[in-house]
């Protein structure tokens, strides 16, 4: 897995303006979590690295977008764990 | 006026100690289910969880009054029962608390409330519970309501 | 150990702007580093005039203008958020420096946290 300098989490729709503050905020290196609400935003997102762009999985399923997202980005509770642990620095919007 | 930004030192956190702070309530916000998910995952990780720290609209997954329907997932006593089980502080900011009517019986004692409705195993305690995790390194995690 | 705590929200009509003052207030009293950015709708706290008493409310100005004394480092406040708000100099607080949200600002700091 590759090591992330900051994880955002990101709970929020893309309305929400701490949706617009978070995408802002993202740097090189940096890797963008997308939960609850934030999931939908796999309906619009481009530009970003897709290497270091994740949807949790069952947010995905339960509002009906998991085929939206190639599988490799897209992780389970366990993956979050893992991003949360690895990242050097984690902020939730 | 401060002319300029204050120089940070930067330290990169050990990660295998977590804390969870969650803000968001229960039935209003998704947030104590994402963080119970997560707490479970992160256990089975063998990551160790050193304190829930409930702030906010999120002191009321504390209370012991909270009865939701029969066919719906009991948030309250989800969480009392996971924190029990693995032996997890789970503290609710005392000042967030007293506003939003979540006590304690030594609250309810101190303000002559007619009765206490904090859920075991939460305690009450101030922001320096928070403090403490921030300063010793553990890796806090944020859980806010998703609109 | 530094912090950046994020206020996003306008004052008055929400308690997480205060809840957040608190955050930021618990951290200087315990002398580990903290810095307030104030964004968004949430550079409204820092206008100055303020007067909540037929809100019913405490005036969040006067807590403000003792953040220094308390010990947090820095008030911040977003650029484009206060060209938004016609927040200019003369209109802002004492002691608030204007900066931008971004990589450069949230990189600066161990911890970047919101209050709700």
């Amino acid at each position: 897995m590759i090591t992330l300098k900051t994880l955002h989490i990101l709970n929020k729709p893309p309305e929400h303006s701490r949706y617009r503050l978070c995408l802002r905020a993202i740097g090189p290196g940096d890797g963008l979590l997308l939960t609850e609400n934030g999931v939908l935003a796999v309906t619009r997102l481009s530009g970003i690295d897709s290497e270091r762009c994740f949807a949790l999985a069952a947010d995905l399923e339960a509002r009906g977008l998991s085929s939206q997202v190639s599988t490799d980005q897209t992780v389970s509770f366990d993956g979050m764990v893992d991003l949360t642990a690895s990242a050097e620095n984690v902020i939730s919007w | 006026m401060i002319s300029s930004l204050p120089e940070q030192t930067k330290t990169p956190a050990p990660a295998g100690v977590f804390t969870l702070v969650i803000t968001g309530a229960p039935y209003s916000s998704q947030a104590p289910q994402t963080a119970l998910r997560f707490a479970r995952a992160a256990l089975a990780a063998n990551k160790r969880i050193d304190r829930v720290f409930l702030y906010g609209d999120g002191v009321h997954l504390a209370s012991s009054l909270s009865a939701p329907p029969s066919d719906e997932l009991n948030l309250c006593d989800a969480w009392s029962v996971f924190l029990t089980e693995n032996h997890i502080a789970g503290v609710a900011c005392i000042a967030s608390a007293l506003r939003r009517g979540l006590v304690d019986e030594s609250e309810m004692q101190r303000y002559q409330l007619t009765a206490s409705n904090l859920r075991a195993p939460f305690e009450i305690a101030g922001l320096g519970e928070w403090v403490d995790s921030m300063a010793t390194g553990s890796r806090v995690l944020y859980f806010h309501k998703g609109a | 150990m530094s912090t950046l705590i994020i206020i996003d929200q306008p004052p008055y009509g929400s308690w997480e702007g205060r809840e957040a003052l608190d955050m930021a207030f618990s951290l200087a009293a315990f002398d580990q580093p903290v810095s307030l950015l104030f964004c968004g709708a949430g550079v409204n706290w820092l206008r100055k005039g303020q007067d909540a008493a037929e809100v019913q409310q405490k005036s969040i100005e006067r807590n403000l203008a003792a953040a220094p004394v308390f010990g947090v480092e820095a008030l911040l406040a977003d650029r484009s958020a206060c060209d938004q708000y016609g927040l200019d100099d003369a209109a802002l607080l004492d002691h608030v420096t204007i900066t931008d949200l971004g990589k450069e600002l949230t990189g600066r700091f161990d911890h970047v946290a919101f209050a709700g």
